[in-house]
């Protein structure tokens, strides 16, 4: 199931996409000891939000766990503002994370610590390759 | 024409040294092949020791200390490695091919590839899986909140200047991601050794300890002095490994002369840098390991090794004269410094290669000129390396030629412009009469502005006496030019008001209306820019100081105080300009068509630039053909280019920096002319939307028709304001004989005499080079220069290839330019 779902993120992008990887994460966590290991010792307060205001999604990493809330949370580490889901995926996976082609379109903006950006970008890709038997 | 003769320093009567080739260097052959094969890999060794260092530092210790004890900790574990037959001792990373982590700057950039960067498409870096996992668990998480970017955005609660900064499309901060380009002194460390440093510091340490001063400056310069002792200390103790190691590998060594080598480098690095070079390897292999060294303290980004045929001429001569050297192990050993010099590259993510890509490191070595007494300065190894540039054909070191027409000999000349023939790219002209003059009238003293170097692309810098920072803003010039047209807003940030309300230039009724906008909005926009640098400088100033590089400088070791601090003898930040011909033609067009000519008005045409000149043939056609073009005598472009040249130098010199030097103003663009020139709109000078910029100061791709006439236009800008350096980039098709070669020679003496400073070029003609990019396995070793630094074709991105190829090409015999292909038209900016 998850398989399919971070295949689809290759090719079609619904607006649902945030919130699917947000709880695939959330269950790789509590199942993957591997997986685990990202965000033991690890804080973070994370601000997601689609520029329309439809989508407003914070995720908060604290002692090895990790809580998702469709609220504004205040003492963020990193806002990361978005036209639209597919903008959000294109910025997020390598290969190949269209930063410049974000600007040009005004699809993504950060604001805040991009070390958190970084490494959430980084578990996120993880996830899809472990997900989809690459490593 | 007044031109001396050959310089005495000079004994060669081939200064072509053409009997030395690769066949009969076999070494070097044999090292070229072997680092042309590595591919790249990231190197974690530095990143993991300083960090370890780092954590277990006491929290109240000062930031010289935490720092240079980080440095000895690393120096004297750092592995030491002999991965080939090179004559030298020292690695600059783990890996035969390097990029090093530097978790303090742009190291965290590629967390999110940790685990795809090995088979990423454009420029892949090898990394372990073990590699990756430390950088992840160990290393990152450390310098998450502590690199010097977020340091300085809490500091100051992220501040509208870093806000508009990492938009990327209006000005690059680099202190970011380095500070690095300069040029350390190395002749002290040669002539007296190290542990000479380490004593000088000591004294000064115990004297000012036994003043009895007790105030903050006094244990400040305390602390300093006694950084300066343990870094040197760890510098020693890795050239003491590498000799161990070396001894080590000797012994089991059963090819006779790989043993000999071994045994030679133990030897060499036993003594140096420790005490004093004796001959010409070990001044050589000292400067290396010194080179290695100040890797260990800052990023691998433009730090310059300087005069190298002046630094190592006595050793060389002395050698020479003992009977102890040949002209062939010297060039070898030239050649194994100048491969050395490649082991590394920057640690780019895959994104910042849009922007960056194929970029080296930019280690630029100067040769040539005068001396600081004003005579002649070349001299054999002058020639030396010359030809070993010529031989290797490498990305790096970065050389610059140094000529000066009333000193250098015509034969010096037409060496350079041979080498650039058989090279198609290198060496780079440097005018020393316009340099020198340009440092003095920035408080340079005499005898110091004549021992210039290049620092990376095309800066003037004084070895060991100025600390420039020389990279500090890359500010992009049509960026400004946008927020004039658009009242303070930019089509690439939508509707947002980034710069001052400026007006509808729609009701400007003058040009000088439109003039006063740009203006304003470049004073906003670079204050922005100062700003932030300054925040920058002053983070560097508390938690990152460099007293290892520091003692590789005059000022500091004498005041006691850091390069950051200020303790340079000269400083200044430099700031450089993406976009200078486009913006230039562009107040031409503006001037012309909406002013002087009416060809349109100005609704008109900011209407065409939205539209991207569809429904607008007419008026593009008259913006490509009719404007005023910058690098033609017409007087409109002159004074327009002159007026912004002489506008942002006086902006910039209002401005004192946090070391208490001035800012200066230059024109070299690296690759962003290509990357910022894709997140531009449609510009009045007739280029379409998202096209790629002219690099550095040159003229728009097909604007100037006349070699002599562009030329004689680039020198007339007033020298004194370009003080950060130009970079301007010609291309011949071919220069096919010896007459052509010296045709070369005269148009750049010309261009020198009419007050030029910088002049480098591409031989290569439109054909080859669009052949070389649809076919890239055809030309792997293709060397072109980009804005102030060379490049493997290859590994440039499709625009800036592009902008490459459609630079216009002129005929060496006619100086007229060469009509582009009809069938490749369409890669032109403007069509």
């Amino acid at each position: 199931m998850l398989k399919e779902i971070f295949e689809s993120f290759d090719s079609e992008i619904t607006e649902e996409f945030l919130e699917l990887l947000l709880n695939a994460m959330g269950l790789f966590f509590v199942f993957s000891r591997e997986f685990r290991r990202q965000i033991e010792g690890f804080e973070g307060r994370y601000l997601f939000r689609s520029r329309d205001g439809g989508i407003t999604i914070s995720t908060v990493f604290k002692d090895g766990k990790m809580k998702v809330k469709e609220k504004e949370i205040s003492n963020t580490d990193i806002i990361i503002s978005f036209k639209n889901a597919k903008a959000l995926r294109d910025f997020i996976f390598s290969p190949k994370p269209d930063i410049l082609g974000s600007i040009l379109r005004q699809d993504v903006v950060v604001d805040g610590n991009l070390n958190y950006m970084y490494k959430f970008a980084y578990m996120a890709k993880r996830l899809q390759l472990m997900a989809t038997g690459q490593v | 024409m007044s031109h001396s003769n050959s310089s005495a320093k000079v004994s060669f009567t081939d200064i072509s040294l053409a009997e030395y080739t690769l066949d009969t260097l076999p070494l070097l052959k044999q090292l070229r092949l072997g680092l042309l094969a590595e591919k790249p890999e990231v190197c974690i060794e530095r990143a993991r020791h300083y960090t370890k260092s780092l954590e277990s530092a006491p929290e109240d210790q000062s930031s010289e200390l935490r720092y240079a004890n980080a440095a000895k900790y690393f120096l004297s574990r750092k592995t030491p490695l002999f991965f080939d037959d090179n004559r030298l001792a020292g690695t600059t990373g783990s890996k035969p091919f390097c990029a090093p982590v530097y978790p303090e700057w742009t190291g965290l950039t590629i967390w999110p590839e940790l685990d795809t960067i090995s088979n990423r498409e454009k420029n892949p870096l090898k990394l372990t899986r073990e590699a990756a996992d430390e950088l992840n668990f160990k290393i990152y998480p450390y310098w998450m909140d502590r690199n010097i970017l977020e340091y300085t955005r809490k500091k100051h609660g992220n501040p509208k200047s870093m806000r508009i900064f990492e938009r990327i499309v209006f000005f690059l901060a680099t202190k970011a991601g380095c500070i690095s380009h300069t040029i350390p002194c190395y002749t002290l460390a040669l002539e007296k050794g190290v542990e000479y440093i380490i004593e000088d510091a000591a004294s000064k340490e115990a004297a000012l300890i036994n003043s009895g001063d007790r105030d903050g400056e006094t244990l400040k310069k305390i602390d300093f002095y006694k950084a300066v002792q343990i870094a040197m200390e760890g510098v020693i103790a890795y050239a003491q490994n590498l000799s161990r190691e070396a001894s080590r590998l000797a012994d089991r060594e059963t090819d006779p002369d790989r043993a000999e080598n071994y045994r030679q480098m133990a030897e060499v690095c036993g003594q140096v840098p420790a005490k004093p070079a004796r001959t010409f390897r070990e001044a050589v292999n000292a400067l290396w390991l010194i080179q290695v060294a100040i890797h260990a303290e800052n990023i691998n980004m433009a730090m310059s090794p300087g005069r190298l045929d002046q630094i190592l001429y006595r050793y060389y001569r002395a050698d020479m004269d003992r009977g102890d050297l040949t002209v062939e192990a010297a060039m070898e050993l030239v050649g194994c410094l100048w491969l050395k010099l490649n082991d590394n590259t920057n640690l780019v993510p895959e994104t910042a290669e849009e922007l960056f890509g194929g970029a080296g490191t930019v280690p630029a070595v100067t040769v040539g000129g005068v001396d600081e007494e004003g005579e002649d300065a070349v001299n054999d190894l002058t020639y030396i390396m010359l030809r070993v540039t010529e031989l290797l054909k490498t990305r790096d070191p970065s050389l610059n030629a140094r000529f000066h027409y009333e000193k250098n000999s015509v034969e010096y000349r037409d060496r350079i412009a041979q080498v650039i023939v058989n090279t198609k790219a290198v060496p780079a002209y440097l005018n020393d009469v316009t340099n020198i003059q340009v440092l003095k009238e920035q408080g340079t003293e005499e005898k110091d502005a004549r021992d210039y170097a290049v620092i990376g692309c095309v800066e003037l810098g004084v070895p060991g006496r100025s600390y420039d920072a020389s990279s500090s803003i890359m500010l992009n010039l049509v960026s400004v030019l946008e927020l004039a047209l658009n009242n303070g807003k930019r089509p690439v940030t939508g509707d947002e008001q980034i710069g001052p309300v400026t007006g509808e230039p729609v009701n400007f009724e003058t040009y000088d209306q439109f003039w006063g906008a740009f203006k304003t909005q470049f004073t906003w926009l670079a204050g922005k820019a100062v700003e932030l640098n300054e925040l920058f400088g002053r983070a560097y100033q508390e938690i990152l100081p460099s007293p290892l590089l520091s003692s590789f400088f005059e000022g500091p070791m004498e005041t006691g105080r850091d390069l950051i601090s200020g303790g340079a003898r000269y400083n200044s930040s430099g700031a450089t300009h993406i976009g200078f011909a486009d913006t230039v033609d562009s107040l031409n067009a503006i001037q012309q068509a909406v002013f002087v000519d009416k060809k349109c008005t100005f609704a008109e045409l900011k209407a065409a630039l939205e539209a991207d000149f569809k429904g607008y043939e007419a008026l593009h056609a008259y913006l490509v053909k009719r404007a005023p073009k910058y690098g033609t005598d017409n007087d409109i472009a002159k004074e327009n280019s002159q007026k912004v040249i002489r506008f942002l130098y006086d902006f910039y010199q209002r401005h004192v920096n946090y070391r208490g030097g001035k800012y200066r103003p230059g024109y070299w663009t690296m690759t962003n002319h290509a990357g910022q020139g894709k997140l531009a709109g449609a510009l009045p000078n007739g280029r379409k939307a998202h096209q790629v910029f002219a690099s550095g100061i040159t003229p728009v791709s097909q604007a100037a028709e006349a070699l002599t006439t562009s030329l004689r236009m680039i020198a007339e800008l007033e020298s004194k304001c370009i003080a950060s350096g130009e970079a301007l980039n010609y291309k011949f098709p071919s220069v096919p004989d010896r007459e052509e070669v010296a045709a070369l020679g005269q148009v750049v003496e010309a261009y020198c005499r009419q007050g030029g400073l910088h002049i480098q070029f591409n031989i290569m003609s439109y054909e080859d080079l669009i052949r070389a990019k649809e076919a890239p396995d055809d030309y792997p070793e293709l060397l072109v220069r980009v804005s102030g630094y060379s490049a493997y074709f290859k590994d440039l991105n499709p625009a800036m290839k592009d902008e490459i190829i459609t630079r216009t090409a002129y005929d060496i015999k006619t100086g007229r330019a060469v009509p582009f292909p009809e069938a490749y038209k369409e890669m032109m900016s403007n069509q």
